[in-house]
C-alpha cells in the first residue's frame, strides 16, 4: 500500500489554507527553537567572554557589577580597590598576571578601558594590527571599533562624547586587538597609566627626573597638575607601590586551581570582594534557566494548541475530500488504505511545519545572535542540540498522535455518504 | 451469474415500518449481460446499485455474484471482493485531477496487492484503445467525453469481471453517450457483467436487459432478466 500519491494530490487542493496551516506551525516552533538555541548561545558566549577572566578583585559592593564591568565592558560607578590592596595583590606569589583595571572613560562612544600591556596579550594574543601601547598616550582599540590605527582621538569623561566633557590631551591610537569574541572587541584599551593620570592621580611610577623638571617649569607657568606627568615614559610593570592609585577592578590569574580559591579568600576582606567570574554567571545561569523552563513550556503549550487548532480546520478540509475517498473505497481501497491517506496527509502537514520551525528557528537564532554580537562584542555561538531535535521530534509525534483523530473520521465514514 | 433473493433495504433501521429503500423479491441475471437500471428519481436506482456493487449492506436477503454471497461479508471482505471483481464509472468522472491520466488509470494499484508495472501495460492498451491522446495530461486538459473514457479505463484495469456504472452519460453529450453505450456492449459481448443506473435513452436502448424500478420495487423487466 503507497498513501503518498493520494497524498500529494491532496496537497495541491486548498493550497493557501495549507501554506496558512504549515505557517503558523512553523512560526509556533521557531518560537520554542530560538528561545532554547539563544539561551544556550547566550549562556555559552558570555561563559566563554569569561574565559580568560580568572580571579577578579574590586571594592565591596556588588559581584555582578564588578564582573559586568570588568569582564563585559559595561563600567559602573564602583569603589576603588586601595593602593595597598593593588600593592599587596601585585606581589602575591601565586599570581601570574596581576592586571589592574580602571575605566569610567569613552571614546566616540566606546568604553575605555585601562590596563597593562600583559592583559592585552592575555586576552588578544598578538595583535591584529599596529603594536601594543608603550606609552600613556598611545592605545588600541578592540577588533570591532569602527577607528583607524594612526587615528588621534580624544577620551570622554564617563560615557559621554560632547566636547566640554573631553579630557585634555589627544591619544594616538597605535594598534588593534585581534578578535577576542568578548566584549573587548568593543572596548578602546589604554595603559592604565593613562586612565589614572587622566583622573588626577598618581600613574603607578615614581617621577623621573625629566619630570621633575617639566613639572617645575609648569609650575611657574601656572599650569594645572597634570602637566607634571611624563607622557612619554614608559607604561606597565613593575609598579611602584609607592605611586600606585586605586582600581575598581584588578584582574588576577593564579598559578593554579588551588593558588585561586587562596586569593579568593585572602581577598574577601574589609576592603575587598574576590570573585570567580564563573560563579557570578552560575548563578545569572539559574534565572536564566528558570526564565527558559517557563518559556519553552509556554512555547511547547502555544505548539500544542496550534497543533490542536490546525487539526479542527484539517477536519473541515477533509471532509471536501470526502468524494474521492469514496471513489478510492469503491475502487477497492480497505478503509485502512484511505486511514493511512488521511493520517499521512495531516502528519505531513504538521512534519513540515515543524521542520521548517526548526530551521527558520535556527536561524532566527542566527540573526539574534548577530544582533547581540554587534551591540556587545561577544560571540554568541548559536548550536543546534540534540535535544532541540528532540523537542521538534515530539511535537510531530504528538502530532502524529492527534492526526489519528480526523483519520478516525475518514476510517468511519460511510462509503455511500462520500459517494451522494 | 447475479442472483438476488429476499432483497430489502431501509435506510432508518430502527423502524421496522419504515419505507423500504428497495425490495426486490427475486432477480437473476445472467452472466455477461449488459443491465440497465432505470426509474424515477427516488426510485432506488442508485441504492440498488450500491447494494449489487457491495457498497451497502442491505437490511435483509441475499446477492450473489457467481454463487458467492456477498451479504454475510465484512466490511474489509468486501473492499477485497470489490477490487477483485468489480470496476466502477461514476457520473461525474471523479477523477483525480491532480494526476494524468495515466496516473488516474493506474490508481487503484497504490492500495492493491498488483504493481503499478503489473498494469501499466493494460493501462496503456485501454487508454489507447478507448482513444485517449497523450496519457501524460492533467486531467483537466481532456474533453468530458475524454474523461468519462479515462473513467472507464480505470474501472477496466484490474479486467474485472463485473463492471458497475452510476449515470455515466448524464455529463455528456449525444455522440459520447452512444460511444459510451456501444462500450458497454463491447464489453458485455466480451463476457462482462455490465450493470447500469441511466435514464439514458441512448444507454437504455443499448442494454441487453432493463430493470425498471419505483419505490424501490421492480416494477418492469424486459430480455432475460428474470424476476
Amino acid at each position: 500500500m503507497n498513501p503518498f500519491p493520494i497524498v500529494l494530490s491532496l496537497r495541491h487542493r486548498q493550497r493557501v489554507t495549507l501554506i496558512f496551516f504549515v505557517a503558523l506551525i512553523t512560526f509556533a516552533v521557531a518560537l520554542g527553537v530560538a528561545i532554547t538555541t539563544q539561551e544556550r548561545a547566550v549562556r555559552q558566549g558570555s561563559a566563554r567572554a569569561a574565559d580568560k577572566f580568572d580571579l577578579v578583585v574590586g571594592a565591596p559592593g556588588s559581584p555582578f557589577d564588578l564582573v559586568l564591568a570588568s569582564v563585559y565592558a559595561r563600567p559602573t560607578s564602583m569603589g576603588l580597590v586601595p593602593a595597598e590592596d593593588l600593592a599587596r595583590l601585585m606581589a602575591e606569589p601565586e599570581a601570574d598576571m596581576v592586571a589592574p583595571i580602571g575605566f569610567g572613560d569613552s571614546i566616540e562612544g566606546f568604553p575605555l578601558m585601562g590596563t597593562t600591556a600583559q592583559f592585552v596579550s592575555h586576552l588578544s594574543g598578538d595583535l591584529a594590527e599596529g603594536q601594543i601601547f608603550a606609552h600613556e598616550d598611545e592605545l588600541v582599540i578592540g577588533a570591532n571599533v569602527p577607528l583607524k590605527v594612526g587615528d588621534i582621538v580624544h577620551a570622554a569623561h564617563d560615557a559621554l562624547d560632547s566636547e566640554e566633557h573631553l579630557h585634555e590631551g589627544s591619544l594616538t591610537i597605535v594598534g588593534r586587538m585581534a578578535r577576542t569574541q568578548s566584549a573587548w572587541d568593543n572596548a578602546v584599551v589604554a595603559p592604565i597609566e593613562q586612565v589614572w593620570e587622566s583622573h588626577g592621580l598618581l600613574n603607578g611610577h615614581a617621577p623621573t627626573e625629566e619630570a621633575h623638571e617639566e613639572a617645575a617649569e609648569d609650575a611657574s607657568d601656572d599650569h594645572d597638575a597634570e602637566a607634571h606627568n611624563d607622557h612619554a615614559a614608559p607604561v606597565g610593570p613593575p609598579f611602584d607601590p609607592a605611586y600606585l592609585a586605586g582600581v575598581p577592578a584588578v584582574v588576577v590569574k593564579s598559578a593554579n586551581v588551588p593558588a585561586a580559591y587562596g586569593l579568593r579568600t585572602a581577598y574577601r576582606t574589609s576592603s575587598t570582594q574576590a570573585v570567580f567570574p564563573a560563579e557570578i554567571l552560575v548563578q545569572l545561569y539559574a534565572v536564566l534557566g528558570d526564565a527558559r523552563a517557563i518559556m519553552s513550556f509556554l512555547a511547547l503549550a502555544t505548539q500544542v494548541l496550534v497543533v490542536a487548532a490546525i487539526l479542527s480546520g484539517v477536519m473541515v478540509i477533509l471532509q471536501l475530500f470526502r468524494t474521492r475517498f469514496a471513489v478510492l473505497r469503491a475502487l477497492g481501497a480497505s478503509r485502512g488504505y484511505v486511514f493511512l491517506v488521511a493520517w499521512s496527509y495531516v502528519a505531513m502537514l504538521i512534519a513540515a511545519g515543524a521542520l521548517a520551525g526548526l530551521v527558520l528557528g535556527v536561524l532566527a537564532s542566527y540573526g539574534v545572535s548577530r544582533f547581540l554580537e554587534l551591540r556587545s562584542g561577544i560571540a554568541i555561538p548559536v548550536s543546534l542540540a540534540w535535544q532541540d531535535v528532540q523537542f521538534v521530534l515530539a511535537l510531530i509525534l504528538v502530532g502524529a498522535a492527534m492526526a489519528v483523530i480526523p483519520a478516525v473520521g475518514v476510517f468511519r465514514q460511510p462509503v455511500v455518504d462520500g459517494l451522494n | 451469474m447475479l442472483t438476488v433473493s429476499g432483497l430489502l433495504h431501509r435506510f432508518d433501521t430502527a423502524d421496522a415500518n419504515a419505507r423500504a429503500a428497495v425490495h426486490i423479491p427475486e432477480l437473476s441475471v445472467p452472466a455477461g449481460r449488459f443491465v440497465v437500471i432505470t426509474g424515477p428519481s427516488g426510485s432506488g436506482k442508485t441504492t440498488l446499485l450500491y447494494l449489487l456493487s457491495g457498497l451497502l449492506r442491505p437490511s435483509q436477503g441475499s446477492i450473489a455474484w457467481s454463487g458467492q454471497d456477498i451479504v454475510p461479508m465484512h466490511e474489509g471482505q468486501r473492499d477485497d471482493w470489490r477490487r477483485r471483481h468489480a470496476g466502477f464509472v461514476f457520473q461525474n468522472f471523479n477523477l483525480i485531477e491532480e494526476m494524468t491520466a495515466y496516473q488516474n488509470v493506474t490508481v487503484a494499484a497504490y492500495f492493491s496487492a498488483f504493481s503499478d508495472r503489473q498494469v501499466r501495460g493494460k493501462a496503456r492498451q485501454l487508454l489507447a484503445q478507448l482513444g485517449v491522446p497523450d496519457e501524460k495530461r492533467q486531467i483537466s486538459s481532456y474533453s468530458r467525453g475524454e474523461q468519462q473514457r479515462i473513467a472507464l479505463a480505470r474501472a477496466l484495469v484490474f479486467d474485472p469481471p463485473i463492471l458497475f456504472a452510476d449515470e455515466p452519460t448524464a455529463s455528456l453529450d449525444i455522440t459520447n453517450s452512444k460511444g459510451l453505450a456501444e462500450q458497454f456492449q463491447v464489453l458485455s459481448r466480451a463476457g462482462k457483467s455490465v450493470i447500469v443506473v441511466s435514464h439514458d435513452p441512448v444507454v437504455i436502448g443499448a442494454a441487453d436487459s432493463v430493470i425498471r424500478l419505483d419505490h424501490g420495487r421492480l416494477v418492469a423487466l424486459s430480455s432475460e432478466a428474470v424476476a
